[in-house]
């Protein structure tokens, strides 16, 4: 079992584009007066291949995880999704998202929450795997819950229900903005795990935002930090760890020297009178 | 604090722990904290009233007046109170769902909340008691008018809690429904109109008394034509009827005070997963 999921795991990660971010700049205000939050940034994340964004507070991370979303538009540049530009692929349901805060429906059950995506768009679902809510549930450990309401459920469970809700319509791309960041370090720990079990055996083009230098690490096969003022793409690490991964990994003399790296690349980053 | 005496009763043998009496001790203990302070200030006024009517025939009636007035007309009352519900259940019906619709086109299309709302509010700046004897020249004494006058008491409060409500939607829940493409009917149906439940009924909680504060005003402007407990009231003060005029006084605040229960009792229904549902 272990080891089937494991040679299928590495055949997964196809050589195939699946997010295209190039040369995208991004600013808000008003004309003239336009401060710029992403400048020429480009990165792209293959089919299969899970890659974390990490950088300062206010470095442009969520805008460029909207940007992907296609919920704000690039001043210049192009955003695609399996070849598509991404107003088109939203139209086709490519793109799930996991937000910072759960955002489900309190009036609905965990179950009618889980199947939000399914029912809206309902154009983009033939042609398409969709996954049975009870099934993914309880593969999420929430079986018990599937009845239940929201605010019948702890924070770290109506995160596991957003990543359920947001894998559940099958999207070639999951968008993460910090999902854990809300939930205390045990529980975070846990939830990390999940998703990582979880997406190991459903390989899915995911974009992870995260603060957390170990989360990027354990999670992901390449690490975007980013530096500020403006927002651009200050290096892209690869993180070569055998995969399947487990909390094991947190102990081995490769990861701490892959975490010794990336702090320090974010040190540099972050560095007092590092040019603009 | 009362439990803990309760159980120090309990142990001194007084009431046998856990057992039924004991429980009924309880919830009548508590019932009592709820209901004891408010029924003692009733109590106290119905006291003061009553003493101030006796040595005041002229200006108060007495409550046994006031009640026995009702109880000897119960017919009377009971044709009277219907034409006032009438008013209330159309005329307020029509305003709630109108403020309502306004609000969910405006927030559809934000340039009608910019092209309306100034005009709403001059309206709604506009005393009620200026404009009912102009719609009674204007609709005659039916009960066109009476309608049209609660309707729009609680058209406003309607239309800004159901706006408020319509643009307060969760900004994530928002994201993920935009990012799955839904059409803004499905924002609409899965986001907009249930998250706007809350201050719908915030809105309710305005209306539903206004609505009587409109239909007895109505009336008061039409009063000698059309029946209703706001016409008799205006009828029995000009002959210095005292206790007709109290019960119509009475019964109106009643019926304000029936439709607040009658909702507060909907809203829990409603908005159990609110966290002010109760
Ligand atoms: N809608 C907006 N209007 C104006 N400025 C914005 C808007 N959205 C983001 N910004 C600005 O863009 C910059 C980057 O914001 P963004 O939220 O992308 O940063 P971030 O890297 O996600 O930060 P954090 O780690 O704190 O979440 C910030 O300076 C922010 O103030
Ligand atoms: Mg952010």
């Amino acid at each position: 079992m272990q080891s089937g999921i494991s040679s299928a795991a590495t055949q997964l990660v196809s050589e195939e584009v699946g997010v295209e971010v190039s040369h995208v700049t991004k600013g808000f205000g008003p004309e003239g007066a336009k401060l710029v939050v992403l400048n020429d940034v480009s990165f792209s994340i293959k089919r299969g291949e899970f890659v974390s964004v990490i950088g300062p507070s206010g470095c442009g991370k969520s805008t460029l995880l909207r940007l992907v979303a296609g919920l704000t538009e690039a001043d210049h540049g192009t955003v695609t999704v399996h070849g598509e530009a991404i107003r088109t692929a939203t139209r086709h349901k490519s793109v799930g998202l996991v937000p910072q805060s759960p955002a489900l429906l309190p009036w609905r059950t965990v179950h009618d929450n889980v199947s939000l995506p399914i029912r809206v768009n309902s154009k983009a679902n033939v042609d398409r795997r969709l996954r049975d809510p009870r099934q993914i549930l309880s593969s999420f450990g929430l079986g018990h819950a599937v009845d239940k309401y929201p605010f019948q459920l702890s924070g770290g469970m109506q995160q596991r229900v957003a990543i359920a809700r947001a894998f559940v319509f099958d999207p070639m791309v999951l968008l993460m903005d910090e999902p854990f960041s809300a939930l205390d370090e045990m529980n975070r720990d846990q939830q990390r795990m999940g998703l990582l079990e979880f997406w190991q055996s459903n390989r899915k083009s995911v974009m992870f935002v995260t603060h957390s230098v170990p989360e990027a690490i354990i999670l992901s096969d390449r690490i975007v930090v980013m530096a500020a003022h403006p927002g651009r793409i200050a290096e892209i690490i690869d993180v070569d760890l055998p995969r399947p991964r487990d909390e094991n990994v947190y102990a081995t003399d490769a990861f701490r020297d892959l975490e010794g790296y990336v702090r320090n690349s974010l040190k540099s980053v972050m560095a007092p009178g590092q040019a603009a | 604090m009362s439990n803990s005496e309760l159980q120090s009763r309990a142990s001194a043998g007084v009431i046998a722990p856990g057992s039924a009496s004991m429980n009924w001790v309880r919830s009548a203990k508590s019932h009592l904290a709820a209901w004891g302070p408010p029924i003692v200030t009733f109590a106290i006024v119905a006291v003061i009233w009553q003493l101030l009517a006796l040595g005041n025939p002229y200006v108060l009636p007495t409550l046994d007046a006031v009640g026995s007035n009702i109880v000897s007309n119960p017919g009377m009352y009971w044709q009277n109170f219907l034409v006032t519900a009438q008013e209330i259940a159309i005329g307020a019906g029509a305003g709630i769902l109108a403020g309502f619709v306004l609000a969910v086109l405006m927030a559809e299309l934000p340039i009608l909340e910019r092209a309306m709302m100034p005009l709403m509010v001059t309206i709604m700046v506009t005393p009620v008691v200026a404009i009912a004897p102009a719609l009674v020249v204007a609709f005659g004494f039916g009960m066109a008018p009476k309608y049209i006058v609660t309707g729009l008491v609680v058209f406003f409060p309607m239309l800004v809690n159901s706006l408020a409500g319509l643009k307060s939607v969760d900004a994530r829940a928002h994201d993920v429904l935009k990012t799955l493409h839904a059409s803004r009917w499905e924002i609409f149906r899965e986001l907009r109109f249930p998250g706007s439940m809350p201050f719908f009924f915030a809105g309710l909680r305005i209306a539903f008394p206004l609505s009587v504060v409109g239909a007895a005003v109505a009336e008061f402007a039409a009063a000698g034509q059309q029946a209703g407990l706001g016409s008799l009231l205006t009828i029995a003060a000009a002959q210095a009827n005292l206790p007709v005029t109290w019960a119509c006084i009475a019964l109106l605040c009643l019926t304000g005070v029936l439709l607040v229960a009658v909702l507060a009792v909907i809203r829990r229904y409603v908005l159990w997963w609110s966290e002010d549902g109760a």
